[in-house]
Protein backbone atom coordinates (compact mmCIF):
# COMPACT_ATOMS: atom_id res chain seq x y z
CA UNK A 1 0.00 0.00 0.00
CA UNK A 2 1.73 3.14 -1.14
CA UNK A 3 -1.00 5.56 0.00
CA UNK A 4 -1.10 6.90 4.00
CA UNK A 5 -3.48 4.51 6.13
CA UNK A 6 -6.83 6.72 6.65
CA UNK A 7 -7.83 3.61 9.32
CA UNK A 8 -5.82 1.63 11.49
CA UNK A 9 -6.51 -0.58 14.10
CA UNK A 10 -4.48 -2.68 16.38
CA UNK A 11 -5.20 -4.84 18.85
CA UNK A 12 -9.01 -4.36 18.42
CA UNK A 13 -10.90 -6.11 20.88
CA UNK A 14 -14.75 -5.74 21.63
CA UNK A 15 -17.19 -7.48 23.95
CA UNK A 16 -20.74 -7.98 24.35
CA UNK A 17 -20.62 -8.64 27.91
CA UNK A 18 -19.45 -12.23 27.85
CA UNK A 19 -19.21 -12.92 24.07
CA UNK A 20 -16.08 -11.59 22.23
CA UNK A 21 -17.24 -9.82 19.17
CA UNK A 22 -13.83 -8.50 17.73
CA UNK A 23 -10.50 -10.34 18.96
CA UNK A 24 -7.21 -8.74 18.87
CA UNK A 25 -8.08 -7.42 15.07
CA UNK A 26 -5.23 -5.71 13.23
CA UNK A 27 -6.48 -3.74 10.54
CA UNK A 28 -5.04 -0.71 7.96
CA UNK A 29 -7.58 0.87 5.61
CA UNK A 30 -6.17 3.08 2.60
CA UNK A 31 -8.63 5.67 0.23
CA UNK A 32 -10.95 3.07 -1.96
CA UNK A 33 -13.44 0.83 -1.76
CA UNK A 34 -13.37 -1.82 0.83
CA UNK A 35 -15.89 -4.97 0.92
CA UNK A 36 -16.34 -6.26 4.91
CA UNK A 37 -17.62 -10.00 4.20
CA UNK A 38 -18.23 -12.45 6.31
CA UNK A 39 -21.01 -14.34 8.28
CA UNK A 40 -23.84 -13.05 10.18
CA UNK A 41 -22.02 -12.63 13.63
CA UNK A 42 -18.72 -11.86 12.91
CA UNK A 43 -18.42 -8.91 13.71
CA UNK A 44 -19.27 -6.91 10.59
CA UNK A 45 -21.45 -4.10 12.62
CA UNK A 46 -18.91 -4.45 15.56
CA UNK A 47 -16.13 -3.52 13.58
CA UNK A 48 -18.61 -0.45 11.56
CA UNK A 49 -19.87 0.88 14.87
CA UNK A 50 -16.01 1.23 16.30
CA UNK A 51 -14.83 3.01 13.14
CA UNK A 52 -18.41 5.56 13.48
CA UNK A 53 -16.92 6.19 16.76
CA UNK A 54 -20.37 4.93 18.50
CA UNK A 55 -19.14 2.13 20.35
CA UNK A 56 -15.83 1.99 22.36
CA UNK A 57 -13.33 -0.83 21.99
CA UNK A 58 -13.14 -3.00 24.85
CA UNK A 59 -9.18 -2.77 24.50
CA UNK A 60 -6.76 -1.59 21.44
CA UNK A 61 -5.81 0.99 19.50
CA UNK A 62 -8.17 3.18 16.83
CA UNK A 63 -6.73 5.92 14.72
CA UNK A 64 -9.02 7.26 12.04
CA UNK A 65 -8.20 9.87 9.30
CA UNK A 66 -4.40 10.74 11.56
CA UNK A 67 -6.75 11.08 15.26
CA UNK A 68 -6.77 8.59 17.67
CA UNK A 69 -10.60 8.14 18.76
CA UNK A 70 -9.95 8.13 22.21
CA UNK A 71 -8.92 11.86 22.17
CA UNK A 72 -11.72 14.33 22.61
CA UNK A 73 -11.14 16.40 20.41
CA UNK A 74 -9.66 14.15 17.90
CA UNK A 75 -12.76 12.37 18.00
CA UNK A 76 -14.95 15.62 17.31
CA UNK A 77 -12.43 16.40 14.01
CA UNK A 78 -12.92 13.12 13.20
CA UNK A 79 -16.70 12.83 13.16
CA UNK A 80 -17.06 16.08 11.17
CA UNK A 81 -14.86 14.00 8.03
CA UNK A 82 -16.55 10.84 9.09
CA UNK A 83 -20.08 9.47 7.17
CA UNK A 84 -22.18 6.99 8.45
CA UNK A 85 -25.14 4.61 7.67
CA UNK A 86 -26.35 2.30 10.43
CA UNK A 87 -27.88 -1.02 9.41
CA UNK A 88 -30.59 0.30 11.09
CA UNK A 89 -31.74 3.57 11.74
CA UNK A 90 -34.94 5.83 12.53
CA UNK A 91 -35.86 9.11 11.47
CA UNK A 92 -38.51 11.91 12.49
CA UNK A 93 -41.50 10.82 11.18
CA UNK A 94 -42.82 14.26 10.02
CA UNK A 95 -39.42 15.17 8.20
CA UNK A 96 -38.84 15.41 4.35
CA UNK A 97 -35.87 13.71 2.44
CA UNK A 98 -34.47 17.31 2.88
CA UNK A 99 -35.09 18.10 6.17
CA UNK A 100 -33.47 14.87 7.51
CA UNK A 101 -30.69 15.28 5.32
CA UNK A 102 -30.22 18.70 6.25
CA UNK A 103 -30.53 17.50 9.99
CA UNK A 104 -27.69 15.51 9.35
CA UNK A 105 -25.59 17.84 7.23
CA UNK A 106 -26.12 20.80 10.67
CA UNK A 107 -25.30 17.90 12.77
CA UNK A 108 -22.09 17.53 11.74
CA UNK A 109 -21.61 21.07 10.94
CA UNK A 110 -21.23 21.50 7.44
CA UNK A 111 -21.14 25.21 6.96
CA UNK A 112 -24.52 26.64 6.58
CA UNK A 113 -23.67 28.60 3.46
CA UNK A 114 -22.74 25.32 2.01
CA UNK A 115 -25.39 23.28 3.59
CA UNK A 116 -28.48 23.76 1.29
CA UNK A 117 -26.23 22.73 -1.72
CA UNK A 118 -24.64 19.99 -0.10
CA UNK A 119 -28.26 18.76 0.78
CA UNK A 120 -29.15 18.71 -2.52
CA UNK A 121 -26.15 17.09 -4.08
CA UNK A 122 -26.55 14.14 -1.76
CA UNK A 123 -29.85 13.71 -2.39
CA UNK A 124 -29.21 13.91 -6.25
CA UNK A 125 -26.37 11.33 -6.08
CA UNK A 126 -28.84 8.75 -4.61
CA UNK A 127 -31.30 9.13 -7.17
CA UNK A 128 -33.83 10.93 -5.03
CA UNK A 129 -33.93 14.41 -6.61
CA UNK A 130 -37.65 13.98 -7.64
CA UNK A 131 -38.51 12.66 -3.86
CA UNK A 132 -36.28 15.42 -1.94
CA UNK A 133 -39.84 17.31 -0.64
CA UNK A 134 -41.75 13.98 -0.11
CA UNK A 135 -42.19 13.03 3.89
CA UNK A 136 -39.88 10.09 4.39
CA UNK A 137 -42.70 7.81 5.72
CA UNK A 138 -44.26 7.83 2.21
CA UNK A 139 -40.85 6.73 0.61
CA UNK A 140 -40.08 2.65 -0.02
CA UNK A 141 -37.73 0.71 2.08
CA UNK A 142 -35.37 1.30 -0.53
CA UNK A 143 -35.96 4.73 -0.92
CA UNK A 144 -35.51 5.28 2.79
CA UNK A 145 -32.12 3.52 2.65
CA UNK A 146 -30.71 5.59 -0.48
CA UNK A 147 -31.82 8.53 1.82
CA UNK A 148 -29.79 7.05 4.37
CA UNK A 149 -26.72 6.97 2.28
CA UNK A 150 -27.44 10.63 1.80
CA UNK A 151 -27.48 12.03 4.92
CA UNK A 152 -24.12 9.66 4.73
CA UNK A 153 -22.56 11.19 2.21
CA UNK A 154 -23.97 14.70 2.80
CA UNK A 155 -20.79 16.13 4.37
CA UNK A 156 -18.61 14.86 1.38
CA UNK A 157 -16.74 12.10 4.17
CA UNK A 158 -13.38 11.33 3.71
CA UNK A 159 -13.99 8.35 5.89
CA UNK A 160 -17.28 6.59 4.76
CA UNK A 161 -19.10 3.40 6.87
CA UNK A 162 -21.51 1.42 5.04
CA UNK A 163 -23.53 -1.15 7.36
CA UNK A 164 -25.38 -3.43 4.98
CA UNK A 165 -25.97 -0.64 2.50
CA UNK A 166 -27.59 -2.43 -0.17
CA UNK A 167 -30.40 -4.42 1.82
CA UNK A 168 -33.65 -3.45 0.14
CA UNK A 169 -32.46 -2.00 -2.87
CA UNK A 170 -33.40 -3.77 -6.15
CA UNK A 171 -31.24 -4.88 -8.42
CA UNK A 172 -31.44 -1.92 -10.98
CA UNK A 173 -30.58 0.95 -7.85
CA UNK A 174 -28.01 -1.57 -6.80
CA UNK A 175 -26.14 -0.97 -9.79
CA UNK A 176 -26.32 2.58 -9.57
CA UNK A 177 -25.37 2.18 -6.09
CA UNK A 178 -22.48 0.54 -7.06
CA UNK A 179 -21.44 3.22 -9.73
CA UNK A 180 -21.94 5.59 -6.80
CA UNK A 181 -19.17 3.59 -4.70
CA UNK A 182 -17.37 3.42 -7.05
CA UNK A 183 -16.64 7.23 -7.78
CA UNK A 184 -16.81 7.66 -3.83
CA UNK A 185 -13.81 5.64 -3.86
CA UNK A 186 -11.29 7.68 -5.75
CA UNK A 187 -11.21 9.99 -2.94
CA UNK A 188 -12.55 8.43 0.51
CA UNK A 189 -12.00 5.55 1.86
CA UNK A 190 -15.13 3.34 2.24
CA UNK A 191 -16.03 0.32 4.10
CA UNK A 192 -18.97 -1.44 2.80
CA UNK A 193 -20.09 -4.41 5.12
CA UNK A 194 -22.49 -6.70 3.51
CA UNK A 195 -23.64 -10.26 3.13
CA UNK A 196 -23.60 -9.71 -0.82
CA UNK A 197 -20.87 -11.54 -2.89
CA UNK A 198 -21.86 -9.62 -5.96
CA UNK A 199 -21.63 -6.36 -3.94
CA UNK A 200 -17.86 -6.92 -3.58
CA UNK A 201 -17.26 -8.28 -6.80
CA UNK A 202 -18.89 -4.87 -8.90
CA UNK A 203 -17.15 -2.30 -6.83
CA UNK A 204 -14.77 -2.96 -4.04
CA UNK A 205 -11.14 -3.14 -4.87
CA UNK A 206 -9.94 -5.14 -1.70
CA UNK A 207 -11.72 -7.10 0.84
CA UNK A 208 -11.28 -8.19 4.46
CA UNK A 209 -13.27 -11.00 5.69
CA UNK A 210 -13.91 -11.41 9.05
CA UNK A 211 -15.09 -14.76 10.84
CA UNK A 212 -15.45 -15.12 14.82
CA UNK A 213 -13.83 -11.55 15.19
CA UNK A 214 -10.61 -12.36 13.44
CA UNK A 215 -9.47 -11.72 10.04
CA UNK A 216 -10.04 -14.86 7.74
CA UNK A 217 -8.57 -13.08 4.96
CA UNK A 218 -7.05 -9.94 3.47
CA UNK A 219 -6.58 -8.58 -0.03
CA UNK A 220 -7.39 -7.35 -3.60
CA UNK A 221 -10.85 -9.01 -4.84
CA UNK A 222 -9.24 -10.81 -7.33
CA UNK A 223 -7.02 -12.79 -5.03
CA UNK A 224 -9.68 -13.28 -2.75
CA UNK A 225 -10.97 -14.98 -6.42
CA UNK A 226 -7.94 -16.63 -7.11
CA UNK A 227 -8.26 -18.22 -3.84
CA UNK A 228 -11.36 -20.34 -5.02
CA UNK A 229 -9.32 -21.69 -7.55
CA UNK A 230 -10.28 -22.81 -11.28
CA UNK A 231 -13.71 -24.00 -11.86
CA UNK A 232 -14.54 -26.73 -14.39
CA UNK A 233 -17.95 -24.82 -15.02
CA UNK A 234 -18.06 -23.23 -18.39
CA UNK A 235 -19.37 -19.93 -17.99
CA UNK A 236 -18.16 -19.20 -14.85
CA UNK A 237 -18.69 -15.95 -13.69
CA UNK A 238 -16.45 -13.19 -11.27
CA UNK A 239 -19.56 -13.36 -8.60
CA UNK A 240 -19.03 -17.45 -8.52
CA UNK A 241 -15.33 -17.26 -8.27
CA UNK A 242 -15.53 -15.22 -5.03
CA UNK A 243 -17.98 -17.33 -3.82
CA UNK A 244 -15.43 -19.89 -3.84
CA UNK A 245 -12.47 -18.10 -2.55
CA UNK A 246 -15.08 -17.13 0.30
CA UNK A 247 -15.49 -20.62 0.97
CA UNK A 248 -12.42 -21.58 0.59
CA UNK A 249 -10.83 -18.60 3.06
CA UNK A 250 -13.61 -19.17 5.77
CA UNK A 251 -12.55 -23.01 5.73
CA UNK A 252 -8.86 -22.03 6.19
CA UNK A 253 -9.12 -19.81 8.37
CA UNK A 254 -11.55 -22.30 10.61
CA UNK A 255 -9.02 -25.21 10.65
CA UNK A 256 -6.07 -22.56 11.76
CA UNK A 257 -8.09 -20.76 14.29
CA UNK A 258 -8.58 -24.36 15.50
CA UNK A 259 -4.64 -25.14 15.67
CA UNK A 260 -4.43 -21.66 17.68
CA UNK A 261 -2.89 -19.51 14.64
CA UNK A 262 -4.08 -16.97 13.29
CA UNK A 263 -2.96 -16.40 9.48
CA UNK A 264 -3.64 -13.59 7.81
CA UNK A 265 -2.73 -12.19 4.60
CA UNK A 266 -1.39 -9.28 6.59
CA UNK A 267 0.39 -11.11 8.85
CA UNK A 268 1.83 -12.76 5.61
CA UNK A 269 3.14 -10.07 4.25
CA UNK B 1 -20.19 3.28 -44.33
CA UNK B 2 -23.42 4.73 -45.34
CA UNK B 3 -22.91 6.99 -48.82
CA UNK B 4 -23.70 10.70 -48.48
CA UNK B 5 -27.21 11.08 -47.80
CA UNK B 6 -28.94 13.59 -50.85
CA UNK B 7 -28.98 17.30 -48.94
CA UNK B 8 -32.46 18.17 -50.27
CA UNK B 9 -34.86 15.91 -48.92
CA UNK B 10 -33.19 14.56 -46.05
CA UNK B 11 -34.27 16.01 -42.77
CA UNK B 12 -33.33 15.25 -38.79
CA UNK B 13 -35.41 12.75 -37.33
CA UNK B 14 -36.42 12.94 -33.41
CA UNK B 15 -35.07 9.78 -33.08
CA UNK B 16 -31.85 10.92 -34.04
CA UNK B 17 -32.17 14.55 -32.74
CA UNK B 18 -32.32 12.14 -29.28
CA UNK B 19 -29.54 9.83 -29.95
CA UNK B 20 -27.37 13.08 -30.48
CA UNK B 21 -27.85 14.75 -27.52
CA UNK B 22 -27.25 11.48 -25.53
CA UNK B 23 -24.11 11.18 -27.61
CA UNK B 24 -25.02 7.87 -28.86
CA UNK B 25 -25.56 8.20 -32.53
CA UNK B 26 -23.14 7.06 -34.53
CA UNK B 27 -19.76 9.23 -35.79
CA UNK B 28 -21.22 9.21 -39.78
CA UNK B 29 -24.79 10.30 -38.56
CA UNK B 30 -23.31 12.94 -36.50
CA UNK B 31 -21.25 14.14 -39.38
CA UNK B 32 -24.42 14.31 -41.82
CA UNK B 33 -26.45 15.57 -39.06
CA UNK B 34 -24.05 18.46 -38.22
CA UNK B 35 -23.19 19.36 -41.73
CA UNK B 36 -27.36 19.74 -42.46
CA UNK B 37 -28.17 21.82 -39.36
CA UNK B 38 -25.99 24.46 -40.45
CA UNK B 39 -28.63 25.08 -43.68
CA UNK B 40 -32.03 23.70 -41.63
CA UNK B 41 -33.31 26.08 -39.05
CA UNK B 42 -35.92 23.49 -38.92
CA UNK B 43 -33.89 20.68 -38.36
CA UNK B 44 -31.37 22.50 -35.98
CA UNK B 45 -34.45 23.34 -33.85
CA UNK B 46 -35.31 20.19 -33.04
CA UNK B 47 -31.50 18.89 -32.44
CA UNK B 48 -30.99 21.84 -29.92
CA UNK B 49 -34.39 21.24 -28.21
CA UNK B 50 -33.54 17.63 -27.34
CA UNK B 51 -29.94 18.68 -26.44
CA UNK B 52 -31.43 20.89 -23.64
CA UNK B 53 -33.63 18.10 -22.48
CA UNK B 54 -31.07 15.98 -22.42
CA UNK B 55 -27.87 15.43 -19.50
CA UNK B 56 -26.32 18.79 -20.85
CA UNK B 57 -29.35 21.15 -19.96
CA UNK B 58 -28.44 22.09 -17.00
CA UNK B 59 -24.89 23.07 -17.97
CA UNK B 60 -25.78 24.81 -21.45
CA UNK B 61 -28.78 26.79 -19.01
CA UNK B 62 -26.01 27.74 -16.76
CA UNK B 63 -23.63 28.94 -19.30
CA UNK B 64 -26.61 30.77 -21.15
CA UNK B 65 -27.05 32.54 -18.08
CA UNK B 66 -23.15 33.55 -17.52
CA UNK B 67 -23.23 35.15 -21.20
CA UNK B 68 -26.18 36.76 -20.49
CA UNK B 69 -24.96 38.25 -17.10
CA UNK B 70 -21.78 39.07 -18.92
CA UNK B 71 -23.23 41.13 -21.36
CA UNK B 72 -25.38 43.23 -19.05
CA UNK B 73 -28.83 40.88 -19.18
CA UNK B 74 -30.31 40.37 -15.42
CA UNK B 75 -31.48 37.01 -15.30
CA UNK B 76 -35.26 36.56 -14.35
CA UNK B 77 -35.38 36.20 -10.48
CA UNK B 78 -35.08 32.61 -9.42
CA UNK B 79 -38.91 31.20 -8.15
CA UNK B 80 -39.56 30.77 -4.69
CA UNK B 81 -39.42 26.89 -4.78
CA UNK B 82 -35.39 27.70 -4.81
CA UNK B 83 -35.53 29.15 -1.78
CA UNK B 84 -32.96 28.09 0.90
CA UNK B 85 -34.59 25.98 3.57
CA UNK B 86 -32.04 26.35 5.92
CA UNK B 87 -32.82 29.85 7.17
CA UNK B 88 -32.68 30.71 10.49
CA UNK B 89 -36.47 29.76 11.82
CA UNK B 90 -36.11 26.51 9.89
CA UNK B 91 -32.39 25.77 11.19
CA UNK B 92 -34.07 26.30 14.65
CA UNK B 93 -37.62 24.30 13.70
CA UNK B 94 -35.28 21.25 12.96
CA UNK B 95 -33.18 21.40 16.14
CA UNK B 96 -36.66 21.92 18.02
CA UNK B 97 -38.58 19.85 16.61
CA UNK B 98 -37.67 16.45 17.47
CA UNK B 99 -36.93 17.35 20.80
CA UNK B 100 -40.99 18.06 21.00
CA UNK B 101 -42.29 14.39 20.65
CA UNK B 102 -45.70 14.22 20.49
CA UNK B 103 -46.55 11.97 23.21
CA UNK B 104 -44.87 14.94 25.74
CA UNK B 105 -46.46 17.60 24.47
CA UNK B 106 -49.85 15.86 25.14
CA UNK B 107 -48.99 14.38 28.36
CA UNK B 108 -47.87 18.58 29.02
CA UNK B 109 -51.53 19.67 27.44
CA UNK B 110 -53.30 16.84 29.47
CA UNK B 111 -51.50 18.52 32.88
CA UNK B 112 -52.57 21.49 32.12
CA UNK B 113 -56.54 21.26 30.57
CA UNK B 114 -56.66 18.62 33.94
CA UNK B 115 -56.05 21.61 35.90
CA UNK B 116 -58.42 23.77 34.64
CA UNK B 117 -61.09 21.02 34.48
CA UNK B 118 -60.59 20.64 38.00
CA UNK B 119 -60.59 24.40 38.73
CA UNK B 120 -63.42 25.30 36.92
CA UNK B 121 -65.36 22.27 35.80
CA UNK B 122 -64.93 20.67 39.24
CA UNK B 123 -64.68 23.80 41.70
CA UNK B 124 -61.19 22.36 43.60
CA UNK B 125 -59.58 25.33 45.45
CA UNK B 126 -56.51 23.92 45.31
CA UNK B 127 -56.01 23.42 41.39
CA UNK B 128 -53.20 26.02 40.92
CA UNK B 129 -50.90 24.55 44.01
CA UNK B 130 -51.20 21.03 42.59
CA UNK B 131 -49.89 22.99 38.79
CA UNK B 132 -47.53 24.35 40.87
CA UNK B 133 -46.06 20.85 42.21
CA UNK B 134 -46.37 19.15 38.66
CA UNK B 135 -44.42 21.56 36.51
CA UNK B 136 -41.05 21.40 37.73
CA UNK B 137 -41.09 17.78 36.62
CA UNK B 138 -42.91 18.13 33.03
CA UNK B 139 -39.46 19.59 31.19
CA UNK B 140 -37.61 16.39 32.35
CA UNK B 141 -40.13 13.95 30.35
CA UNK B 142 -39.53 16.40 27.87
CA UNK B 143 -35.75 15.68 28.28
CA UNK B 144 -36.19 11.99 29.26
CA UNK B 145 -38.18 11.60 25.86
CA UNK B 146 -35.83 13.33 23.41
CA UNK B 147 -32.56 12.63 23.70
CA UNK B 148 -30.59 9.45 23.70
CA UNK B 149 -29.80 5.99 22.69
CA UNK B 150 -33.97 4.88 23.79
CA UNK B 151 -35.80 7.42 22.81
CA UNK B 152 -34.26 9.42 20.01
CA UNK B 153 -34.70 7.56 17.11
CA UNK B 154 -31.53 9.08 14.83
CA UNK B 155 -29.81 8.61 18.35
CA UNK B 156 -27.17 5.57 15.96
CA UNK B 157 -26.60 8.42 13.48
CA UNK B 158 -26.26 11.26 15.54
CA UNK B 159 -23.90 9.21 18.25
CA UNK B 160 -21.27 9.89 15.07
CA UNK B 161 -21.71 13.55 14.69
CA UNK B 162 -19.75 15.96 15.79
CA UNK B 163 -22.67 17.69 17.38
CA UNK B 164 -24.78 14.70 18.59
CA UNK B 165 -23.39 15.32 22.42
CA UNK B 166 -23.90 17.86 24.98
CA UNK B 167 -25.12 20.67 21.92
CA UNK B 168 -28.08 18.54 20.95
CA UNK B 169 -28.79 17.69 24.18
CA UNK B 170 -28.74 21.50 24.84
CA UNK B 171 -30.82 22.65 22.01
CA UNK B 172 -33.37 20.23 22.94
CA UNK B 173 -33.67 21.06 26.90
CA UNK B 174 -34.11 24.20 25.45
CA UNK B 175 -36.89 23.17 22.90
CA UNK B 176 -38.66 21.71 26.32
CA UNK B 177 -38.24 24.67 28.00
CA UNK B 178 -39.29 27.07 25.77
CA UNK B 179 -42.34 25.52 25.49
CA UNK B 180 -42.91 24.66 28.92
CA UNK B 181 -42.00 27.76 30.64
CA UNK B 182 -44.94 29.86 29.56
CA UNK B 183 -47.37 27.17 28.96
CA UNK B 184 -47.51 26.36 32.39
CA UNK B 185 -47.03 29.90 34.18
CA UNK B 186 -49.90 31.70 31.97
CA UNK B 187 -51.68 28.55 32.63
CA UNK B 188 -51.13 28.52 36.47
CA UNK B 189 -51.91 32.90 36.28
CA UNK B 190 -55.39 31.90 34.65
CA UNK B 191 -56.43 29.68 37.70
CA UNK B 192 -58.05 30.88 41.08
CA UNK B 193 -55.47 31.84 42.77
CA UNK B 194 -55.09 30.24 46.07
CA UNK B 195 -54.29 31.83 49.65
CA UNK B 196 -51.23 32.40 50.70
CA UNK B 197 -49.66 30.40 47.89
CA UNK B 198 -46.57 31.77 45.62
CA UNK B 199 -47.60 33.32 42.22
CA UNK B 200 -47.55 31.22 39.09
CA UNK B 201 -43.69 32.36 38.15
CA UNK B 202 -42.26 30.39 41.50
CA UNK B 203 -42.32 27.18 39.56
CA UNK B 204 -39.03 28.38 37.32
CA UNK B 205 -36.00 28.35 39.54
CA UNK B 206 -37.31 24.99 40.81
CA UNK B 207 -38.12 23.98 37.26
CA UNK B 208 -34.50 25.31 35.72
CA UNK B 209 -32.79 23.49 38.75
CA UNK B 210 -34.42 20.34 38.04
CA UNK B 211 -33.82 20.22 34.49
CA UNK B 212 -30.59 21.11 35.12
CA UNK B 213 -29.97 18.42 37.61
CA UNK B 214 -31.38 15.70 35.02
CA UNK B 215 -28.77 16.69 32.69
CA UNK B 216 -26.15 16.55 35.22
CA UNK B 217 -27.30 13.35 36.77
CA UNK B 218 -27.57 12.34 33.14
CA UNK B 219 -24.37 12.74 32.62
CA UNK B 220 -23.57 9.88 34.90
CA UNK B 221 -26.24 7.52 33.96
CA UNK B 222 -28.60 8.57 30.83
CA UNK B 223 -30.73 11.00 30.62
CA UNK B 224 -33.93 8.57 31.29
CA UNK B 225 -32.69 7.13 34.45
CA UNK B 226 -31.82 10.56 35.56
CA UNK B 227 -35.23 12.13 34.69
CA UNK B 228 -36.49 9.23 36.42
CA UNK B 229 -34.81 9.71 39.32
CA UNK B 230 -35.20 13.63 39.64
CA UNK B 231 -38.87 13.67 38.97
CA UNK B 232 -39.26 10.13 41.19
CA UNK B 233 -37.57 12.58 44.12
CA UNK B 234 -39.55 15.73 43.71
CA UNK B 235 -42.84 13.66 43.72
CA UNK B 236 -41.83 11.82 47.12
CA UNK B 237 -40.84 15.16 48.16
CA UNK B 238 -44.05 17.05 47.46
CA UNK B 239 -46.19 14.61 48.21
CA UNK B 240 -44.74 12.42 51.05
CA UNK B 241 -45.81 15.17 53.82
CA UNK B 242 -49.42 14.86 52.20
CA UNK B 243 -49.72 11.25 53.62
CA UNK B 244 -48.21 11.86 57.07
CA UNK B 245 -50.81 12.47 59.35
CA UNK B 246 -49.11 15.17 60.83
CA UNK B 247 -49.31 17.48 57.64
CA UNK B 248 -53.10 17.64 57.29
CA UNK B 249 -53.42 20.55 58.56
CA UNK B 250 -56.76 21.39 61.09
CA UNK B 251 -58.65 23.30 57.96
CA UNK B 252 -58.71 20.36 56.58
CA UNK B 253 -56.81 18.20 53.22
CA UNK B 254 -56.66 20.38 50.43
CA UNK B 255 -55.25 24.00 52.62
CA UNK B 256 -52.86 21.06 54.73
CA UNK B 257 -50.85 20.49 51.19
CA UNK B 258 -50.98 23.64 50.10
CA UNK B 259 -48.98 24.75 52.98
CA UNK B 260 -47.01 21.18 52.52
CA UNK B 261 -46.10 22.57 48.30
CA UNK B 262 -46.24 25.94 49.24
CA UNK B 263 -43.04 25.70 51.40
CA UNK B 264 -40.83 24.50 48.56
CA UNK B 265 -41.57 27.83 46.46
CA UNK B 266 -42.56 30.84 48.76
CA UNK B 267 -40.21 32.98 50.27
CA UNK B 268 -36.40 34.33 49.31
CA UNK B 269 -34.80 31.35 51.18
CA UNK B 270 -36.50 28.46 48.81
CA UNK B 271 -36.41 30.46 45.60
CA UNK B 272 -32.43 31.61 46.54
CA UNK B 273 -31.75 27.45 47.25
CA UNK B 274 -33.30 26.50 44.13
CA UNK B 275 -31.22 29.67 42.54
CA UNK B 276 -27.81 27.79 43.95
CA UNK B 277 -28.74 24.30 42.94
CA UNK B 278 -29.64 25.54 39.47
CA UNK B 279 -26.10 27.20 39.60
CA UNK B 280 -24.30 23.55 41.43
CA UNK B 281 -26.01 21.66 38.53
CA UNK B 282 -24.95 23.82 35.63
CA UNK B 283 -21.15 23.95 37.40
CA UNK B 284 -21.18 19.81 37.63
CA UNK B 285 -22.79 19.80 33.69
CA UNK B 286 -19.71 22.16 32.33
CA UNK B 287 -17.02 19.60 34.46
CA UNK B 288 -19.13 16.54 32.87
CA UNK B 289 -19.93 18.58 29.17
CA UNK B 290 -17.76 15.56 27.34
CA UNK B 291 -19.60 12.73 28.48
CA UNK B 292 -22.48 13.47 26.30
CA UNK B 293 -20.19 12.72 23.64
CA UNK B 294 -18.36 9.66 24.93
CA UNK B 295 -18.18 6.02 23.17
CA UNK B 296 -20.59 3.80 23.99
CA UNK B 297 -19.34 0.94 26.34
CA UNK B 298 -21.65 -1.95 27.32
Amino acid sequence: MNQPATVAVTGLTVRHRRTVALDALDLSLSPGVHGLLGPNGAGKTSLIRVLATVAAPSSGRVELLGGDVAGHRERTAIRRRLGYLPQEFGYYPGFTVREFVAYVAWLKEVPADRAAAAVERAVARVGLADRIDDRIKTLSGGMVRRAGIAQAIVNEPELLLLDEPTAGLDPEQRVDFRELLRELGTEATVVVSTHLVEDVAAACTDVALIEGGRLAFRGPTAELAALGGESAAPGDSTTNAIERGYTAALRTHRESAGAGAVRTKEALR
Amino acid sequence: MTSPRPAADWHVTEALALRYAEGAASETDAWSLEKHVESCSLCAGRVSAAVRAGAAGPALASLRAELLASVGHRPAPVPAVAASPLGRWARLWWAAGPALRGSWVVAVALVLGGAFALAYGAGFQGARSWLLALSPVLPLGGVAVSYGRHADPLYEITAATPSGGLRLLLTRAAAVLTVCVPLLTAGGALLPPVAGFPGAAAWLLPGLALTLATLALGSFVGCRAAAATVAGGWLLAVTGPLLGPSATGPTGTTEGSAAAIARYFSGPTAQGSWAVAALACAALLVLRRRSFDHLETR
